[in-house]
């Protein structure tokens, strides 16, 4: 058994060597760790945490910064630990990588203060993903070392290749805080590396947020759409409670895939449930003009009592006209169209022709023109490389 | 006095592999006192293979269109009670009696076994297990898992009641082990080759909602007994509720150890100590 341990490590870190020959992104991440508490809550209280920043001298906010790559990108993340004690590591939660760079301290390794190492791999599925510490991850994580990671097609709004098309995208990261955890004694307990356990408190959280913000904070958080614009909701939980959502019915909510894959059966449903370490994508597909909310219930797992339910607001207003999509770029006529649609300014690029799900039909190369006569009657995209154009096919 | 009691068989045979029979087995009831991860002892209930107390109930391995001939004797001072879920099983047993059932297995799943007297206290206590109907074609492993909290153990075992509402449990286990002695246990710690398809059958005994995290590799969803829609995804992290049996499929593309948790991160406590709680981990040889 422990011949396989050390064989399989091995073979991990040349997989590593041979990612780290072909890198395309290399990117930097400090975690750090609050001397006072400095971060505002809702009702204007301060706490402590312990996080991650892009910067060295930037505060630290939870979530910590979003980590955004291209599907099939090669990545060295360097992780720099400034946060004065405990060791720390990053987990990339959903992505698969290899023992080496897992982020689990006793199978990989752990980044010490003042200590700088590299995490190698892959981003091979479009979809959205977590990462996090998993030095004493129970404490680590509700301290507040948590991010969003989101891998996406090389076709721009599209939720992966051959995929829906989408206008505008949200995401969103729910956790809990409990004050108790982040006072001075237990966010900063010494680091013992004689010993992996730790003693915790119970965990009796106070507040409940939305990308680390609750109650008047999530103003900020408001989706504003347009009718027929396709909103795309990546929904992570980082917490220790189940999440509920509830959709207006209006949204016309769609889950579309889960943990970084699509579903082989897509779900239209008004209610969602997200637990802890979960992601889902919902596509919104808005018919009417309306304004209203969408809530998001915090349950305890054991009792499966609500303990909190924090609202976001959601405003439909206007529709997508159609003179505005002619702005600049490419542009199309006549539309409504029945039988040639015609293109002006296409210039080398390749425009592709999307149903109203997003679903590829065909290819345009370089052409004046194209027949459309033989297309369903309805909403179909014009997808160019810097522009979308509707057209209805009558 | 022994009773006999035929439960429904069921008539329409589906996916009948030509290696089904009757597998006849015997269950007993036996109190005695669970041990938890810090060495706390608190009182415990279970089905046995034998007249002697284990913390683990027996897990029945079936193939399908197996019918499963079954004797369950109540070894304690109380009547108890067996059911298997989503069967026409369903009979009460008093203090030193005897129980027969005859129940035929048409399809594959995985269903709980479980005393259903005075619901949830028993199966809370303790006196809850799997059944597994599958083609055995690959490698399995198996999981039950529960949450325990020793004073309501003792509370609950001496006549007394508790508030469901306020349930707070301190101690996870699968199998009846936390960790780190949940990768001692061979049908709990997932083991094999790149390539191979592994089955990781699972049943959520408990009363909590159980959130379990992959790294290293997704799996699929064969088979839910809440959820057959879910049938077919591909996830790392998979709800699990109370009483909820799933089948989950791993194919490991590369070798190499990796964990295996709840992503309720308290879950992965005992009794407040980090890290002793729902954590085990798959290796994977080349």
């Amino acid at each position: 058994m422990r011949n396989n341990s050390i064989l399989t490590l091995v073979l991990s870190i040349i997989l590593s060597f041979s990612i780290e020959a072909q890198i395309d992104v290399v990117q930097n991440i400090f975690s750090k760790m609050d001397i006072a508490p400095q971060h505002t809550l809702w009702d204007g209280s301060q706490t402590m945490l312990m996080g991650y920043t892009k910067l060295m001298g930037a505060a630290i906010d939870i979530p910590g910064p979003t980590l955004n790559y291209i599907e099939g990108d090669s990545i060295e993340l360097k992780l720099r630990n400034m946060s004065q004690g405990a060791s720390h590591t990053i987990h990339l939660h959903g992505l698969d990588v290899d023992q080496q760079n897992d982020g689990v301290p006793h199978l990989s390794f752990e980044v010490g203060h003042n200590e700088t190492k590299s995490y190698f791999f892959k981003a091979p599925h479009p979809g959205t993903y977590l990462y996090h510490c998993h030095v004493t991850s129970t404490l680590h994580v509700q301290a507040g070392m948590y991010g969003l990671l989101i891998v996406r097609p090389s076709s721009s709004n599209l939720t992966w290749n051959g995929g829906h098309h989408f206008h505008q995208e949200k995401a969103w990261m729910t956790s809990e805080l409990d004050t108790i955890w982040h006072s001075d004694s237990i966010i900063n307990q010494p680091h013992d590396t004689t010993t992996n356990q730790v003693l915790l408190p119970d965990y009796n959280p106070q507040y409940f947020f939305i990308n680390g913000r609750s109650e008047n904070q999530l103003s900020s958080q408001t989706i504003s759409a347009s009718v027929d614009e396709n909103i795309l909701l990546r929904l992570a939980n980082i917490g220790f409670y189940g999440n509920k959502y509830v959709f207006p019915y209006q949204l016309g909510a769609k889950v579309i895939s889960s943990d970084g894959r699509p579903f082989p059966i897509e779900e239209i449903t008004d209610t969602l449930v997200v637990l802890p370490g979960e992601r889902y994508q919902v596509l919104f597909e808005p018919e009417i003009e309306f304004s209203d909310y969408i809530s998001v219930s915090y349950f305890d797992l054991n009792t499966m009592q609500d303990l909190n339910t924090q609202n976001v607001s959601i405003d439909v207003q206007g529709f997508l006209s159609l003179p505005e999509l002619n702005i600049s770029g490419f542009e199309a006529y006549p539309n409504p169209v029945t039988n040639v649609l015609h293109l002006k300014n296409v210039q080398k690029e390749h425009v592709q022709i999307l149903d109203a799900s997003g679903k590829h039909i065909c290819f345009i190369k370089n052409t004046g023109s194209v027949d459309v006569s033989r297309l369903q009657k309805g909403v179909y995209f014009l997808k160019g490389k810097k522009k979308t154009v509707k057209f209805i096919k009558q | 006095m022994s009773k006999i009691i035929l439960a429904s068989i069921l008539t329409f045979i589906v996916g009948f592999n030509g290696m089904s029979g009757t597998v006849t087995k015997s269950l007993y009831i036996v109190s005695g006192s669970l041990l938890s991860v810090d060495n706390n002892l608190s009182p415990y209930i279970t089905f046995n293979d034998n007249p002697v107390f284990t913390q683990e109930n027996p897990i029945i391995n079936l193939y399908i269109g197996d019918t499963l001939d079954l004797w369950v004797y109540n070894t304690d001072l109380v009547d108890h009670g067996f059911v298997i879920n989503d069967v026409n099983v369903s009979i009460n047993i008093a203090p030193g009696d005897s129980v027969f059932v005859q129940q035929e297995f048409a399809s594959s799943g995985v269903f709980i076994y479980h005393d259903s007297q005075e619901y949830p206290k028993y199966t809370y206590l303790g006196l809850a297990g799997l059944i597994v109907v599958k083609d055995h074609s690959q490698p399995c492993f198996y999981w039950n898992l529960k949450e325990h909290n020793a004073d309501w153990n003792n509370q609950l075992f001496n006549g007394g009641t508790v508030n469901w509402s306020d349930y707070d449990p301190k101690y996870f286990t699968i199998n009846a082990r936390s960790n780190p002695n949940i990768n001692m246990d061979t049908l709990a710690r997932i083991t094999g080759s790149i390539g191979d398809t592994l089955h990781l059958q699972i049943a959520n005994t408990g009363q909590g909602v159980h959130s379990i995290h992959f790294h290293g590799y997704h799996g699929v969803i064969k088979y839910s007994s809440k959820n057959p829609s879910h049938i077919g995804r591909e996830k790392d992290t998979f709800p699990i509720y109370p009483m909820e049996t799933m089948t989950i499929q791993i194919i490991p593309d590369k070798s190499g150890e990796y964990p295996v948790h709840d992503h309720n991160l308290a879950a992965v406590t005992g009794n407040n100590i980090y890290p002793n709680g729902m954590f085990s981990t798959i290796l994977i040889t080349p």
